[in-house]
């Protein structure tokens, strides 16, 4: 797929539940072949916006088109949703389980076999295809549950927090997964309210927030456009300095290092050299960019 | 479709493979004849037989009661070898057996006879006595007393036979003759030919009436086993979660249909089994019953009737369980579902009332609408057809207004399913369903 191609365009789209408004005039593009992460606090409405984009509900007001055209029963076939409300039928079997979700989604004859063999030995857990779901533990059936939005091999991938509640290997291991695809030229759309796992693997962010969108573009273009202006310190005494209102703008202190914001018109050099005067003792100094979290928190309370 | 499909072979498979269809597959049959025998192993229990004196005053009833007993009761008849008059009886229908025993009334008074026959009740030698005084067959007034009062049948036996005694006893003494008395008694027989019908051609709604019932009962059974397996299925995808996976995949009304059609094959699988062994019973019993000479007719009922009983029993099933699912789509959990699926029965159980006022007036325009109304037209059409069969197009008129009603509930349960699953954990009141089912 040509680089430039959108996979997915939503024009003005707009959606209330009564007095509520969930989605509010939101426009953007998802380019093909790139992980789009959708982001944003809880009830700013990425779920909504996912539920229109996979045609669980309709928008009030605007246009949805995916792959050039208007969602139909055809498109949804090539379309792998992995919701955060998610779950297994308890008494099936594994294997029957991975069949029925191919099946619905029109795989049909011997390929659904060799994919479920296929995908249970990449996720580690060939030996419980003839278990029931019930007995896997929670990480085994999300693993599970993951396999059923890409069983059938679909061209966009929308993973609405598929990590939440993983461990780290495991989120290891399908993050490798996630990247693998989009490798193979898949387009995924990632929904997460933890930037820091966005920040690893997204190549384009959109920030929603009550409702609105507060950012659109590339992880890249963000960044830069905030400039280097952190300083991770890792130091013993000049408290003092990292105190100063007038060098430091914010201060998070974490174990055992502290991430400093520079206040405007301050600059590193300036930084470091009052900390040396002040006779700390200096273990790391390193300029860092802005997280997407200190992003996101600066685009939000930013005024309008 | 092809969707359609994969939903209702996911459900076929999974229920019927699963242990619960097996077991109660074999289980329930157990249980009805379990249900069918006991009571009657229970009636059949060995009672001794009741020891009666008769004390009979008027001298002529004795033997005539003896034989009113006995004879009724088909039982053996021997002679009791310790006292030469008492004897005993094994009946067959009746609960009581009886040990009779003559007492002589004029060899002392009365109050003497009460008196050693009181202290033999009080020995247990006796358990009751009958006192039939002088101008009993005048009067018709008789004592029995009874160490037993607790006991219901007894009594109830005894005073059938001495009335039929007595009735006879009258007659002879009207010196009415043996024959004239049989003739007196011999039973009428009271014919039912349908009009216009050829010849003296038996009238079949009889047994059009017993099948209708059977179809209806077998529809209630089918009702009240899978209404609630239905509303558990359509709960199913909400309890585990997985409803917002399948929507992006199938419509609400695909899944929902599908689920229902699946649940129901598995009905209608172990209905068959079920009927399958009972006609292979039925088939042996009626055999059995021909080699020993009883000819056990099978009713002569068209064979289009049976291709109606068909469709009925299925709108009738469709119709209900669609309710559950309606249910179902609007609450969150089976225990929730169960309460307010009480009504629905409740409804369907009027609808067998309607059985009695059709079937007296098929014709009449009550008997119409209500063979229209979805609710009721299961039992009331099948009673039409049997009694004054409508013409073709109120049949086809009441399926195709039956059926229909069965998607438009589908339809709608489906969107206050879609509306319901995107407000998690939420049961609509009735209200927020109506709004929900618009607002999808």
């Amino acid at each position: 797929m040509a680089a430039n191609e959108t996979t997915v365009k939503l024009d003005g789209v707009s959606k209330s539940f009564g007095e509520f408004t969930a989605v509010s005039d939101l426009s953007l593009d998802v380019r093909a072949g790139r992980v789009f992460g959708l982001l944003g606090p809880n009830g700013a409405g990425k779920t909504t916006t996912i539920r229109m984009i996979v045609n669980i509900t309709a928008p009030d007001t605007g246009t949805i088109l995916l792959f050039g055209r208007r969602i139909d029963a055809g498109l949804q076939n090539r379309i792998g949703y992995l919701p955060e409300e998610r779950g297994l039928y308890k008494k099936m079997r594994v294997a029957d389980q991975l069949r029925f979700f191919a099946e619905i989604k029109n795989m049909r004859g011997k390929q659904v076999e060799s994919k479920i063999d296929e995908w249970l030995a990449r996720v580690k857990l060939p030996e419980w295809k003839n278990k029931r779901s019930m007995e896997l533990s929670k990480g085994m059936q999300q693993k599970i549950q993951f396999i059923t939005a890409v069983i059938h091999d679909p061209d966009l991938l929308i993973l609405d927090e598929p990590f939440s509640g993983l461990d780290p290997v495991n989120v290891e291991l399908l993050k490798e997964i996630v990247l693998d695809l989009k490798r193979a030229g898949k387009t995924i759309i990632f929904s997460t309210h933890q930037m820091e796992v966005a920040e690893k693997i997204c190549d384009d962010i959109c920030l929603l927030n009550r409702s609105r969108k507060v950012f659109e573009g590339s992880l890249r273009e963000i960044k830069s456009s905030f400039g280097r202006n952190s300083v991770a310190v890792r130091c013993e005494g000049g408290d003092g300095v990292l105190d100063d209102p007038a060098l430091v703008s914010k201060l998070v202190r974490h174990a055992d290092e502290a991430q400093a914001l520079l206040a405007a018109g301050a600059n590193a050099q300036t930084l470091l050299k009052r900390l040396i005067d002040s006779g700390a003792v200096i273990s790391k100094f390193e300029m860092v960019e802005p997280s997407l979290n200190d992003i996101f928190i600066t685009k939000v309370t930013e005024p309008a | 479709m092809k969707k359609f499909l994969t939903v209702v072979k996911r459900e076929y498979i999974q229920r019927v493979r699963a242990k619960m269809f097996i077991v109660s597959t074999i289980l329930l049959p157990i249980v009805m004849s379990l249900f069918l025998l006991v009571p009657a192993i229970i009636l059949s229990i060995e009672t001794p037989p009741m020891r009666v004196a008769i004390v009979d005053q008027t001298g002529r009833m004795y033997s005539q009661i003896r034989q009113a007993l006995f004879t009724d009761q088909q039982g053996t008849d021997t002679p009791n070898v310790n006292s030469g008059a008492p004897r005993t009886t094994t009946p067959r229908r009746s609960f009581s057996r009886f040990t009779l025993e003559e007492v002589n009334a004029t060899s002392q008074p009365l109050d003497q006879i009460r008196a050693s026959l009181d202290q033999r009740l009080r020995a247990r030698e006796l358990d009751g006595y009958v006192i039939l005084p002088p101008d009993f067959l005048s009067q018709g007034k008789a004592e029995f007393i009874n160490r037993n009062p607790g006991d219901l049948f007894s009594p109830q036996a005894l005073q059938s036979a001495i009335n039929r005694a007595a009735r006879e006893q009258r007659l002879i003494d009207a010196k009415v003759d043996t024959k004239t008395r049989q003739d007196l008694f011999k039973p009428i027989e009271l014919q039912s030919v349908k009009a216009g019908a050829v010849g003296s051609q038996q009238n079949n709604s009889n047994a059009g009436f017993a099948v209708v019932f059977g179809v209806g009962f077998v529809m209630y059974l089918a009702i009240l086993m899978y209404g609630q397996i239905v509303l558990g299925a359509i709960i199913e995808e909400k309890e585990t979660r997985i409803a917002e996976i399948l929507f992006s995949s199938v419509k609400p009304f695909t899944l929902m249909m599908g689920k229902l059609v699946g649940v129901s094959l598995v009905a209608l699988t172990q209905l068959a089994i079920w009927g399958t062994a009972f006609g292979v019973f039925a088939v042996y019993g009626v055999g059995l019953l021909a080699s020993e000479g009883v000819r056990e007719s099978i009713p002569n009922i068209p064979f289009l009737h049976f291709i109606y009983f068909g469709l009925f029993f299925l709108l009738g099933y469709f119709i209900y369980a669609t309710i559950y699912a309606l249910v179902g789509s609007m609450v969150t959990t089976a225990q929730e579902g169960g309460q307010l699926a009480m009504p629905i029965i409740l409804i369907l159980v009027v609808s067998f009332y309607l059985f009695w006022p059709v079937s007296r007036a098929p014709d009449s325009p009550f008997s119409f609408w209500v063979s229209m109304i979805p609710f009721s037209a299961p039992v009331a059409m099948l009673v039409r057809i049997v009694t004054q069969t409508p013409p073709f197009w109120q049949i086809a008129l009441s399926l195709l207004i039956g059926f229909s009603t069965v998607f438009v509930i589908m339809w709608l349960a489906s969107r206050i399913y879609r509306v319901g699953m995107l407000m998690y954990g939420k049961r609509a009141s009735i209200p927020e369903a109506i709004r929900w089912a618009r607002q999808a």
